[in-house]
């Protein structure tokens, strides 16, 4: 039972935080949209003081905006004049799933995994271990002080 | 001296593989002179490096043109500090420093923990293997000290965007760990191959772990300050590529890091641990391969070439040795796992460790994911900071929740009495605090869920930590002789408390651009913009030489509440060797509270300016976590003389 609560929490964290839908964040669609000179950067945070492709996407933006397009028809105007590679962030869609998905589905398929083995381990009697050394040999315990003492000198 | 450097690296490339073979067929062969006879390969190795190192600075000291590396990377008008940094500026002069570094290290093994004599062979014949690939590239495909046909009067000079301090920490730093994490990987591969599997080759190498973690963690703030003063854009962090591939084993050591306690403390998780330093080591080779390889785009563009196939190579032989070797050593691996709870700080561990391995896999699949689209769907996309950020954030923030439940759960078994007596404070501190946040105004929910689980992370260490110190004061000494004789008495566990505390900083520093503001001005002389409480006004433009550049610069006086609290000069530089790249220098005034940031983003005709000012608050909070953490790692790292004779005498009494 212990167990299934904290799955369910888990999953309630995942849930609550993971965002569900792409947010362009403080600088708008600037800052969702990749910048296309090659910087691998957005259009927001491209690092080039001049550039060229970066001027001319947000010119774009500007001027879809002032015509009155809501950003998701901004979207698809842009993605359709550049591909898909304009986007920030993948579409949640079909193979792309797999990025969206992947990482939380490996934590969970891991913690299951703890859990199961966890479970098991705790369920083990317990294995008794002497908690002291077998004894030495003269000679180990010759060559263990002498080393000692060449150690503290 | 280029001949001299040239000869070097082949020498050294021969030395290497010599000292792969010999400590190898020493062993087979049972001739103990023929393996030490590595270890003194590994020395000749380092001293032939530091000559072709001596020989390569002293050529771009000397702007020798003639030499290909020194045209492309110096000029004569580049001051003698950046002058040397170039050394490490392109790809061959940084492979060269890797090799230099390693072998460093290697003799640094090779002389101080020569005890270990059942290994050395193994780690010696791993390390040299790695110098010989490095050699091999340095000898092969790009030397150093080749030659240009006709020696031009004048280099092309070192890239603006590496004049910059940062030049002299994060390329050395970032180095220093990715060459660490070698030290391990080889002390793991010699465990593996010598079927010593106990915790002797993880105690051997705990401090070389520590530092590779720690080097590794200056290198990604020395790139991540270095990002936020030189690239002007507002930011430190934007999941570039080759930043991701810093992170990746990172983020592994630190699992590995937390993991080996519970084999320490408990037996367990041998193959868990050798696994995440074969995993360590790959990506500490796949960063530098994604930075020289020019597969993905990148900030770090300037350090393109074709040696991709040959570091990918590598990976695969590196990863194949280390999973085939584990794989066949599985049954001597085998140890008799116990839990007492799944409740306990065990558990805690391993959760930890799913998530930071967790947080990893997420961003090399980030990272590789347009690779994979494309010969997937034959499609090309990007996968950018929008995406990262979503995808990651809740993974950080279950890390930082993990982060404080692990000093309140007990070893073996958390009682219910156990759980309630360590819970209540800390929870009821985070209640409070949490309750006082949302009611100061609007929170974006992620900053209010990321502070909150920070507040309740301090507490939970803090209390702890208070708990030891009242333990020893109930002997009669005074709080800070307590707190004193509690650390020094356990480096590892408090040292670890530090860096966590230092990592909470940084944590709420990155959760404080939740409430960064932004805004964008083109301004005349005298003119002023507002953002939050600051007004700055326009006081013009001005223009000088440096020896290097033509800067222009813009002053603006800044108002905080009416009040004049600072004049900032934001500037454009046009470097004389890189005319077309003109470069922002923002000008950045820094309180404890937010940072005020602002970039020329260019002056017109008509004697307008440009302008972007940006408020990021709590940036000072990430150094002051940075500067924390390091005093965290130096408390953990620092020597207990009785666990230094503890393992010298343990490994003696089992090698005698």
């Amino acid at each position: 039972m212990r167990i299934v609560w904290l799955v369910a929490v888990g999953a309630a964290f995942v849930l609550l935080v993971a965002p569900h839908h792409a947010h362009a964040g403080d600088r708008g669609l600037a800052s969702a949209f990749m910048c296309q000179c090659g910087c691998g950067l957005t259009l927001a945070s491209c690092t080039h003081a001049s550039c060229g492709p970066r001027d001319q996407v947000l010119g774009e933006i500007a001027a879809l905006e002032r015509q009155g397009r809501s950003p998701a028809q901004i979207t698809a105007a842009l993605v359709g004049t550049y591909g898909e590679v304009i986007l920030g962030a993948p579409t949640r869609r079909g193979f792309n799933l797999l990025a969206w998905w992947g990482p939380y589905g490996a934590i969970a398929a891991g913690a299951a995994l703890i859990l199961g083995l966890g479970m098991s381990w705790v369920r083990r009697p317990t294995v008794i271990t002497p908690d002291s050394p077998p004894g030495l040999s003269p000679q180990q315990r010759e060559h263990l002080e002498r080393e000692l003492v060449a150690f503290r000198d | 001296m280029g001949e001299i450097g040239g000869l070097a690296i082949s020498l050294a490339f021969v030395v290497s593989l010599y000292g792969v073979a010999a400590p190898l067929l020493g062993q087979a062969l049972k001739r103990p002179e023929l393996a030490r006879s590595g270890s003194a390969a590994v020395y000749a190795n380092f001293l032939l490096l530091t000559i072709a190192s001596a020989a390569l600075l002293q050529a771009l000291l000397a702007r020798d043109f003639g030499n290909a590396y020194v045209a492309s990377y110096s000029s004569r008008d580049l001051g003698f500090w950046y002058t040397l940094a170039a050394f490490w500026a392109g790809q061959a002069g940084s492979l060269l420093f890797w090799a230099l570094l390693l072998t460093g290290f290697a003799a640094l093994v090779v002389w101080r923990q020569s005890l270990y004599r059942e290994l050395m062979p193994y780690v010696v014949a791993t390390l040299m293997g790695t110098s010989a690939f490095f050699t091999m590239l340095l000898a092969f495909v790009s030397s150093p000290f080749t030659r240009v046909p006709f020696t031009p009067p004048d280099g092309s000079g070192l890239n603006p965007l590496l004049q910059n301090p940062g030049m002299f920490f994060h390329p050395p730093t970032q180095y220093l760990g990715y060459v660490g994490f070698t030290i391990p990987f080889a002390f793991a591969i010699a465990a593996l191959a010598t079927r010593r599997l106990d915790d002797e080759w993880i105690r051997a190498t705990r401090r070389w772990t520590l530092m590779a973690w720690f080097f590794l963690t200056w290198g990604i703030i020395f790139g991540m300050q270095w990002a936020y003063v030189e690239l002007g854009w507002g930011g430190y962090w934007a999941w570039d590529p080759v930043e991701n591939a810093s992170l990746m084993p990172w983020l592994t050591a630190t699992a590995f890091l937390h993991s080996v306690m519970i084999q320490e403390k408990r037996g367990m998780l041998k193959v868990w641990n050798l696994v995440l330093i074969i995993l360590t080591f790959a990506l500490s080779i796949f960063g530098t391969f994604l930075t020289r390889s020019g597969v993905l785009s990148s900030v770090h563009s300037f350090a393109l070439s074709s040696m991709g196939p040959l570091f990918f190579g590598f990976i695969l032989l590196s990863l194949a040795a280390g999973f085939i070797l584990l794989f066949v050593r599985l049954p001597a691996l085998r140890s008799a796992p116990e839990l007492d709870s799944l409740v306990s700080r065990e558990s805690s561990f391993l959760f930890n460790n799913l998530i930071l391995v967790g947080a990893a896999f997420s961003v090399f699949l980030g990272t590789i994911f347009p690779m994979l689209s494309e010969a997937v769907r034959g499609v090309k996309i990007s996968v950018g900071p929008p995406f990262f950020n979503q995808v990651n954030v809740p993974i950080g923030l279950a890390l930082l929740l993990l982060m404080g439940l692990c000093p309140l759960l007990a070893w073996r078994k958390a009682s219910a009495r156990n759980l309630t007596r360590n819970f209540l404070l800390p929870a009821g501190i985070t209640v409070v605090a949490a309750g006082l946040m949302t009611a100061s105004g609007p929170v974006h929910p992620i900053a209010l869920v990321a502070f909150t689980l920070s507040i309740f992370t301090a507490a939970s260490i803090l209390q702890d930590f208070h708990r030891g110190v009242m333990v020893r004061r109930s002997h009669g000494e005074t709080y800070p002789l307590a707190a004193a004789r509690l650390v020094a008495r356990n480096h590892r566990r408090y040292g670890g408390y530090v860096v966590h505390i230092g990592m909470i900083l940084l944590f709420a520093g990155m959760a404080g651009s939740a409430f960064s503001a932004e805004r964008e001005a083109v301004l005349k002389k005298g003119q002023s913009v507002a953002l939050k409480q600051y007004t700055l006004r326009y006081e013009g433009p001005s223009q000088y030489s440096t020896r290097s550049a033509q800067v222009t610069a813009a002053t603006l006086t800044v108002f905080n509440s009416s009040k004049p609290v600072a004049v900032l000069s934001p500037q454009r530089n046009f470097h004389k060797t890189h005319p077309d790249q003109p470069m922002t220098e923002v000008a950045i005034r820094s309180t404890m509270m937010e940072d005020l940031y602002i970039i020329l983003a260019g002056l017109g005709e008509d004697g307008t300016a440009n302008f972007r000012v940006i408020i990021n608050p709590l940036m000072m909070w990430m150094w002051l976590g940075s500067a924390v953490l390091t005093l965290g790692t130096v408390i953990a790292f620092w020597p207990e003389r009785g666990e230094a004779l503890r393992n010298r005498s343990r490994y003696l009494v089992e090698g005698a």
